[in-house]
């Protein structure tokens, strides 16, 4: 062996970093904490004042809650928002179940493909789908009015809260359906293959294993499913007010926008009060992280004579819940009135789309690209240190971030807005530039995304051994030199995912924004929301469908990239 | 001056003791092995050692620089210690070539590139991985990565080397040649060396002293025969290699010699031993099955003092030896035999300096 001289040739000891990673990590613990909570703290404030923040001489008091609960319209927007989540949690966990053991344990025929597809809906724009459901099923809707004047056959309304409640299921079935994915994906099937041996027949191994092993995925997705409804804002806004069914989130939007006098106070003490039932119900969202379980090949139920007419019923409810609100969408952008009474092509016009040229459309894609682009770059960049802070460092508080990251999630968009207005209004000079400017939007919607950024990153992070980074320590690379050269590198095919996510969502939130916008800040979301009401619904139309077109194309380019059909993504 | 000094660490995780009083010194150019069963602190002694765990108590220095010390409110960081460190999943980084994964511990240090490339050449000879050097970790086989780990934990002249579990992830005629050979590395550089393992085999077969651990707490230091011929307690005879449990009470005790009766027979054990022992106290001997004498049945000579008759309750054959399950009334013996003996009665003889007191 060649030893000569090796031993003896000493080398210089490793050099301190000139960046102190102590330093490095408060930082990012600081802007963290301060991103996430800060927001709360002038929502509280706020609530527990007798005038709005921005009169001068307010005092203490609880007045606002006097006056909320002392609102009858407040409970019955509550009985209402209740009626709503539990109709919803009802329709996608059982749907969501089903076709979760459909497209896993059993031969469906193109399962694979289903199984894909079926997590569109949360993918795709959700307040563009809402419109499309609208513009096809909602009243004087185009296959609504053609049911009724072609056929004489009263399609059910989707105005009514089951109606909405049948709309949001359709939005929220993947929760249900990759929870329970998961579940059956890490289940050991030699339980099922147990069962079967021991003499009992496929359908009955369903109803006495598989079901019940899935119990704690379907109360999971339940939970998250449930609290996601309550704080849904664009289905009772667009689908309910009209009709004079108000539920939390639009009672707090309409109290706020359309009140002679606006009570911000009573707003703030609303949203304090959502906020509250919704943690309660949550707990720590934590739980809801499902990290995808090892997939083996799973012995299938046959389900003979069944295949093909089960395969008809989910090609159907893929074609009425999502095909056909996206055509209807299309259809809408293209035609001057929808009405099945007129050949559409006697009706078309290129109109809607042209008047995305300028104005307010304009502005509103040029604002949401930018912050999409701008804001999922420092999103995914602060998450990505956050997580090593949190997960592959000594820093004292580091437990306290990973709970501090998901917490957005498990907060209504329409909170995160009037946390943010407060917020900025409290904040001096600094404040009124976030406030003047879409980057104040666009911190709110990187705020309530970045929990998904975490949720993409930690999984990854926690499959890379942490005798990785030791042995960086040992070889003499400091915190940062570690993570920038080893752990950062190895995290890439997540830091890419997180961005790509990011940038979908950033692109389609609409629910902080409607508390921030001002002439000249307007964002595609919070603009389709007021225009739509407004009445102009062609270019909202044509906006919605450059929002599809940019989601579908993204995600096309990412699943190439990384050779996969779809992301299994949480969303709210 | 790179003698390893450890003393008196404590670290408790909630309730647990994780390491219990621990300490121990470790000579220049010594092979010195971490010995015990999953989760007995070995590792958290290793990653104290490392920088990686902080005690809550204790001393560690590597020459004359102290590493860490509670009382003092002393740890150097990790990345300043200057240890050499290979990890049971080798860590060899997987988006980096070889020559970059050596290379690495070089480049934090600020060396030209001339240099680099010389060390690393020079260590990778040594590890005779040179014409692999622009490889992948992935194209690697198991063996050749533990290479790597190696030659990257030695290519900056470290002060000492950890090994944590090294062979763990190598299939066995892997592990043999790997045992030989970073032996022979470790001896032909002199390095100071911690090695840590629950195999036993691998304890006794590279070390120059071993350590036995168990629940936290250092049960025995010494040579890899003393460790195996005399250990002093229960827990490391059972430990280390395979042994009977021979109880009695103390019959007679007389200057180096004590004589049992063994409990539930009218057996006698004659033990060697430097102790002493109180005459009706209970006492439990190790004797190894190896150290077990066997022979066919003669009349007579089975006198019921350490030589004993036994009936046969089962024999294995494992290719070199035949491994016996021997029953002398209710006292369950095991030994071995080059050859198979006929009949199902052995006589017995177990050698009084073959006894150790273990309780």
């Amino acid at each position: 062996m060649a030893t000569g001289g090796y031993a003896a040739e000493s080398v210089p000891p490793p050099r301190r970093s000139w960046l102190p990673a102590g330093l490095l990590q408060t930082l990012t613990w600081v802007l963290v904490v301060a991103l996430i909570v800060g927001p709360f703290v002038p929502l509280l404030y706020a609530s527990l004042r007798d005038r709005p923040l921005y009169e001068a001489g307010g005092v203490f008091t609880v007045q606002p809650y006097r006056d909320l609960f002392g609102d009858s319209a407040f409970w019955r927007a509550w009985v209402n928002t209740l009626e709503f989540a539990a109709l919803t949690t009802t329709f996608a966990v059982v749907l969501g179940a089903a076709f979760a053991i459909l497209c896993t344990r059993t031969d469906l025929p193109g399962r694979r493909v289903w199984g894909r597809l079926v997590l569109l809906p949360i993918l795709l724009p959700s307040l563009g789908i809402v419109l499309g459901w609208i513009a096809v099923w909602g009243p004087g809707g185009y296959l609504k009015q053609w049911f009724s004047q072609k056929l004489h056959i009263d399609t059910p309304g989707i105005d009514t809260i089951v109606g909405m409640s049948v709309v949001e299921a359709a939005r929220l079935l993947p929760i249900a359906f990759l929870t329970c994915q998961a579940a059956l994906a890490r289940a050991d099937s030699s339980l099922e293959d147990a069962a079967r041996s021991a003499g009992a027949a496929p359908m009955r191994v369903l109803t006495r294993i598989t079901i019940p092993m899935l119990r704690p995925a379907l109360l999971n997705a339940g939970t998250l499913i449930f609290t996601l409804a309550i704080a849904a804002l664009g289905i009772p806004l667009l689908l309910g007010t009209p009709r004079n069914i108000n539920f939390v989130s639009s009672y707090l939007y309409n109290t706020w926008t359309n009140a002679a006098a606006p009570d911000p106070g009573s707003v703030s003490a609303g949203a304090m009060v959502l906020l509250v039932v919704r943690n309660r119900l949550l707990g720590s969202e934590a739980r809801f992280v499902s990290v995808g379980g090892r997939s083996s090949r799973q012995d299938l139920l046959s389900l003979g004579a069944l295949r093909w007419p089960l395969t008809a019923l989910f090609a159907l409810y893929l074609l009425l819940t999502t095909v056909i609100p996206v055509l209807g969408l299309a259809l809408m952008s293209l035609v001057t009135v929808l009405t099945p009474l007129i050949a559409p092509w006697d009706l078309f016009t290129w109109e809607h789309w042209r008047a995305l040229n300028d104005g307010v459309f304009a502005r509103s894609i040029r604002n949401s690209a930018l912050i999409a682009v701008v804001g999922a770059t420092v999103t995914t960049a602060l998450v990505a240190i956050a997580t090593l802070v949190a997960h592959r460092s000594r820093f004292p508080a580091r437990r306290t971030l990973p709970f501090v990251l998901l917490y957005p999630r498990a907060i209504p968009g329409i909170i995160i807005g009037i946390g943010f207005f407060w917020a900025y209004l409290e904040t001096g000079g600094l404040g009124d530039f976030f406030r003047d400017s879409v980057w104040g939007i666009m911190v709110a919607f990187c705020v309530r995304n970045l929990p998904l950024a975490y949720i993409v990153m930690y999984p990854t992070l926690a499959r890379i051994s942490e005798e990785l980074d030791r042995a960086a320590r040992a070889a003499g690379a400091g915190w940062w030199t570690t993570s920038r050269r080893i752990v950062l590198p190895l995290l890439r095919p997540a830091l890419f995912a997180a961005f790509i996510l990011l940038f979908v969502e950033i692109l389609n939130d609409y629910d902080p924004a409607v508390f921030l916008v001002k002439p000249g800040t307007e964002v595609m979301g919070a603009t389709m929301l007021t225009h739509f009401i407004q009445g102009s619904v062609g270019p909202v139309a044509a906006l919605a469908m450059v929002q599809v077109a940019v989601t579908v194309v993204v995600l096309l380019v990412f699943a190439k990239v990384f050779n996969i059909g779809a992301t299994g993504a949480d969303d709210a | 001056m790179r003698e390893i000094h450890v003393e008196s660490l404590v670290k408790t995780f909630g309730e647990q003791r994780a390491l219990d009083d621990v300490g121990f010194a470790v000579a220049e150019g010594e092979l010195f092995t971490l010995l015990g069963p999953s989760g007995c602190g070995k590792s958290t002694t290793l990653m104290s050692i490392a920088g990686f765990q902080q005690p809550d108590s204790g001393r560690i220095a590597v020459g004359d620089t102290t590493f860490f010390d509670a009382a003092r409110r002393l740890s150097v960081p990790a990345e300043r210690r200057n240890l050499g460190i290979v990890f049971q999943s080798y860590a060899v980084w997987p988006h980096m070539t070889v020559f970059d994964n050596l290379a690495f511990p070089l480049r934090v240090r600020k060396l030209k590139r001339s240099e680099i490339r010389t060390r690393v050449r020079e260590v990778l000879e040594l590890v005779e991985m040179t014409p692999l050097e622009q490889r992948y970790p992935h194209q690697l086989s198991g063996g050749q990565q533990q290479r790597v780990a190696l030659a990257r934990a030695l290519v900056y002249s470290p002060s000492v080397l950890l090994l944590d579990e090294p062979f763990s992830n190598l299939d066995a005629k892997l592990r043999e040649r790997a045992r030989t050979w970073v032996k022979d590395l470790q001896r032909t550089l002199g390095l100071t060396t911690i090695f840590v393992t629950h195999d036993q085999d691998e304890a006794l077969s590279m070390s120059d002293r071993v350590l036995v651990m168990n629940q936290g707490q250092v049960l025995q230091v010494g040579t890899p025969e003393e460790i195996y011929r005399r250990p002093t307690s229960r827990f490391v005879a059972e430990f280390v290699g395979r042994v009977n449990l021979i109880s009695g009470r103390v019959e007679r005790a007389d200057g180096g010699k004590i004589v049992l009766a063994v409990d539930g027979t009218t057996h006698r054990l004659a033990v060697a031993t430097d102790g002493d022992a109180p005459v009706d106290s209970q006492l439990t001997v190790a004797v190894r099955p190896e150290a077990v004498l066997l022979a066919p049945p003669r009349d007579g000579a089975a006198n019921g003092t350490n030589t004993w008759e036994t009936t046969v309750h089962a024999v294995a054959f494992l290719g070199d030896h035949y491994e016996y399950e021997l029953e002398a009334g209710p006292l369950a013996l095991s030994a071995v035999s080059s050859r198979l003996l006929p009949g199902d009665r052995i006589d017995v003889h177990i050698p009084a300096d073959a006894c150790t007191v273990v309780e």
